[in-house]
């Protein structure tokens, strides 16, 4: 398993961030190594989202630091930080509906890196969703929770990033489809790209992931290899079982 | 009951300043310049289109863009009322107020279906569509419009009283409007939607009652403004420029506030003074100062101020003490 | 008879040029959800340069217009960048009253420089019928109208459907935030957006000053028209704008038969507020929010 040490790609120190008055993260610091599976399990409310939407520069830092690859990113536009190499599956898919599909993966080859290559990587999508293929031509408004999570995964692909964030892809899914769309993530993930996904499910959580951090109201309670944390722990902490809140 | 809030020392000191400024302004014209009158005469007037502007849209969430409308229209009636019928210039004031007013109640109709900038955007219309009408009637002389021949024989201090009623009268209504239940759910209101959408027919029924009377008052303030330009004719009385000069006002002086409008018809009235003979450029000045203040300081000089210094002279919010009665008033 | 089916050409043909003004507000309001108040007065403003610079360069009206788009583009994104950036995402009033100031400042500004007289772009075309029969003529210029926006309304379209710099719009108007997810500057984009708006505003400028007169404050009405041409086709729908205009024209045109030509203005402001009170979304809208 990957040492915590060897090449840390995304670093967040510290980070505390505020909704006006209201505070929604204490202190959290992060490390994400290149070529890993990150989770960051946490119930509604706890923090996952505005983690997510600060690193990609969508809400400011009050305080801390955020680091990719030695670089300091902290509270920069989110197309800059896109341009940099990390992107974000958003929660909900956010697919441009009025859209088709082709020209939703399209539009995420925007930038020109990954425009040169963007017949390329629309090969790749298309072999790794063949979904997606077949209804290249269709509006996304009319694709179903599976195919948008799909499309909104492919569209991140489509970035050439280094890491993608993903944020609850399993929300409302079925069974069947999650289990695709993990198995697919991983794959992607073998061929070199880094994943941090946010999710409320801890069994698949910690099944899919490398190393795990668990979120509580703000701050992060506990974190190791995914391999080592005991399922039942997570779940207490989860659920802020006194020991963590 | 509290007109001011605030501990009893400092409420002491702003009634004491209240009550001299109210003093002065009452005997103004024993003692001041006829040039002075004449300025705080405007004042007064455009602070009453101010307050109704703000009632509106700071107050109610209504952006209009038509206060025009109801000028011309109390300006149409003070001329035709004392011009073609002779009768008493008080009367004409009032038909002018009545008139807005009936006038507002009609195209509320229609326009408050509209949401937003479609409403601003309609009242700005029924305003261009009525100056054309008043252009093409003969009833009202077309494009030459009336001459108001009873001002002639009025002296400056006279049209003051006028003015001075017309615009103390206008912010102790605001005061009055805020402080009743419907005023409250008002303004706890303004900015919430989801409270306002479960609200919904009450919020109707408000809204529309303010909106009658902020064109009864805007309707004989333009009455008495015509009164003193003595001269009506179609384009001038319709122009939007009434309205962009409520909006300014109440931008710079601070929206939603009740000391806004003052500020800002002191502002507005003083800076056109002073460049009377650029009127374009007294204009350009003050669209300049509007667009800096929505971009720095978007409540205006006295939301500034409230925000910086707590300074408040004249507030609807009742003190602490009252407030359980305001939301449980069917409660014992 | 002839003169009703004159008529009912005029307003097809005019409503070309009154398509070409909504064009511009269509872009801005379907694209960043805001109404610009200073549109017709932009316009204007484009409409003066234009009549300064083809004086300068003795009667030549293409070298106008280039100058006066690239000049009118650069204006505009500075307006964008600087003023409604600043407030776009501050809720509907401020950038609504940032505009209205805008537009009381651009008013007094033309007003000192070049006085409240009407003036006109003078050309020979303006005055000629290139078609004459006895049951109609058709003049020159409106035809001219016409064309060129049924040109420009196409090459909008082409710009949105097939290019990156299209889709990059769409997806802007779509989601902000999933945009910004693919690296699109959304801010820079609304910038963008605002100079194709002043584009299409300097041609309609410059064909509004060969067709009528103008003065300072004929932005006012403009502004009307393009509010109007955008209500009645619907937001943000190129081709229901160019509807949406023909329709106004022939408002218009039709009121002006029915009541006099002194109601012409009043009959397009009427059907306008008709409309707005009965079916706000447009007469062929695509739905939005």
């Amino acid at each position: 398993m990957l040492s915590q040490e060897d090449n840390v790609l995304l670093k967040v120190e510290n980070l505390e961030v505020h909704y006006g008055d209201l505070q929604a993260l204490y202190g959290v610091s992060l490390r994400i190594s290149k070529g890993s599976i990150v989770s960051i399990i946490g119930s509604n409310g706890a923090g996952k989202s505005t983690l997510l939407a600060t690193i990609t520069g969508i809400n400011k830092p009050t305080k801390g630091r955020i680091t990719f690859k030695d670089e300091d990113i902290s509270g920069i536009r989110t197309h800059k930080i896109v341009s940099k190499g990390i992107t974000m599956s958003p929660e909900g898919s956010r697919v441009f509906e009025k859209m088709s599909v082709e020209e939703n993966l399209l539009m995420g080859a925007y930038l020109p890196r990954a425009r040169r290559k963007k017949e390329e990587l629309l090969k790749r999508v298309y072999g790794l969703f063949p979904a997606l293929k077949e209804k290249s031509g269709q509006l996304a408004t009319y694709l179903s929770g599976g195919q948008r999570q799909m499309l909104a995964i492919g569209r991140a692909l489509m970035v050439d990033p280094e890491v993608i964030l993903c944020d609850e892809v399993s929300m409302g899914l079925a069974p069947v489809i999650v289990k695709d769309i993990y198995h697919k993530i991983r794959e992607i993930n073998q061929e070199g790209m880094t994943f941090i996904l946010v999710e409320q499910d801890v069994k698949r959580s910690l099944k899919y992931s490398d190393y795990s951090y668990v979120i509580v109201k703000g701050k992060i309670v506990m974190e190791g290899p995914s391999s080592q944390l005991p399922e039942e722990e997570v779940k207490d902490a989860f659920f802020g079982i006194h020991k963590y809140a | 009951m509290a007109f001011i809030n605030g501990n009893n020392a400092a409420a002491s000191v702003k009634i004491i300043i209240l009550g001299i400024i109210v003093v002065s302004l009452f005997t103004l014209p024993f003692w001041a310049p006829e040039s002075v009158v004449m300025i705080f005469l405007l004042i007064m007037l455009y602070m009453s289109l101010g307050q109704m502007w703000n009632l509106l849209a700071g107050y109610a969430g209504l952006v209009s863009l038509g206060q025009q409308i109801f000028i011309g229209l109390g300006g149409y009636s003070l001329a035709v009322i004392t011009e073609v019928y002779h009768l008493n210039f008080l009367l004409a004031i009032f038909v002018g107020g009545v008139v807005s007013g009936v006038f507002a109640l009609i195209i509320s109709l229609p326009i408050f279906k509209m949401k937003g900038i479609y409403f601003a955007i309609s009242t700005w219309v029924i305003a261009e569509a009525l100056a054309l009408y008043f252009l093409n009637w003969s009833f009202v002389g077309y494009g030459v419009g009336f001459n108001i021949r009873t001002t002639y024989e009025m002296s400056t201090s006279f049209l003051y009283y006028l003015s001075l009623v017309l615009g103390l009268g206008s912010v102790l209504l605001v005061y009055i409007i805020m402080r009743t239940k419907r005023g409250l759910a008002l303004m706890a209101m303004r900015d919430n939607e989801l409270a306002a959408e479960v609200m919904g027919i009450e919020l109707y029924k408000t809204k529309l009652v303010i909106f009658l009377i902020s064109a009864f008052i805007t309707g004989m303030t333009g009455a008495v403004l015509y009164l003193n330009i003595s001269f009506i004719q179609p384009y001038a009385a319709f122009s939007i420029d009434w309205t962009v000069a409520a909006v300014v006002i109440v931008i710079i002086g601070g929206i939603g506030t009740m000391e806004g409008p003052i500020i800002g018809a002191v502002v507005y009235v003083i800076l056109k003074q002073f460049l009377y003979d650029f009127p374009g450029i007294s204009m350009i000045i003050l669209g300049v100062i509007a667009i800096l203040i929505i971009l720095i300081a978007p409540k205006g000089i006295m939301g500034m101020l409230h925000g910086k210094f707590g300074w408040e002279l004249l507030s609807p919010r009742r003190s602490v003490k009252n407030v359980r009665q305001v939301i449980h008033p069917d409660c014992a | 008879m002839e003169v009703l089916l004159q008529l009912v050409l005029n307003g097809i043909l005019l409503g070309g040029l009154y398509a070409m003004i909504g064009l511009g507000m269509s872009l801005i309001f379907g694209i960043m959800g805001i109404i610009n108040l200073a549109h017709g007065d932009l316009m204007i403003v484009s409409t003066y340069m234009s009549m300064v610079l083809a004086m300068q360069f003795s009667g030549n009206v293409f070298i106008a217009l280039l100058i006066t788009v690239i000049v009118m583009m650069i204006i505009g994104f500075l307006v964008q960048t600087f003023l409604v950036n600043k407030v776009v995402d501050k809720g509907s009033e401020p950038p609504l009253l940032i505009t209205f100031g805008l537009s009381i400042i651009l008013q007094n500004v033309l007003m000192l420089i070049f006085g409240a007289d009407a003036k006109a772009i003078p050309t020979q075309i303006a005055s000629e019928n290139i078609v004459t029969t006895p049951w109609f003529s058709i003049s020159a210029i409106y035809l001219i109208n016409f064309l060129v926006s049924i040109v420009v309304i196409l090459s909008l379209h082409f710009i949105m459907k097939k290019t990156y710099f299209g889709r990059a719009i769409r997806a802007t108007s779509s989601d902000v935030v999933a945009s910004e997810l693919v690296g699109v500057n959304t801010k820079r984009i609304y910038a963008y957006t605002m100079c194709l708006a002043m584009a299409t505003a300097s041609i309609a400028g410059l064909l509004i000053g060969m067709t009528f007169t103008y003065s300072p404050t004929t932005g006012t009405q403009y502004l009307i028209f393009a509010f109007g041409v955008v209500v009645i086709g619907g937001m943000g729908n190129l081709v229901g704008t160019l509807l949406g205009g023909i329709i106004l024209g022939l408002s218009q045109m039709l009121g002006s038969y029915f009541f006099g030509t002194a109601y012409q203005l009043f009959s397009g402001y009427i059907v306008l507020l008709v409309i707005l009170t009965f079916r706000p979304q447009g007469l062929f809208a695509e739905a939005r929010k």
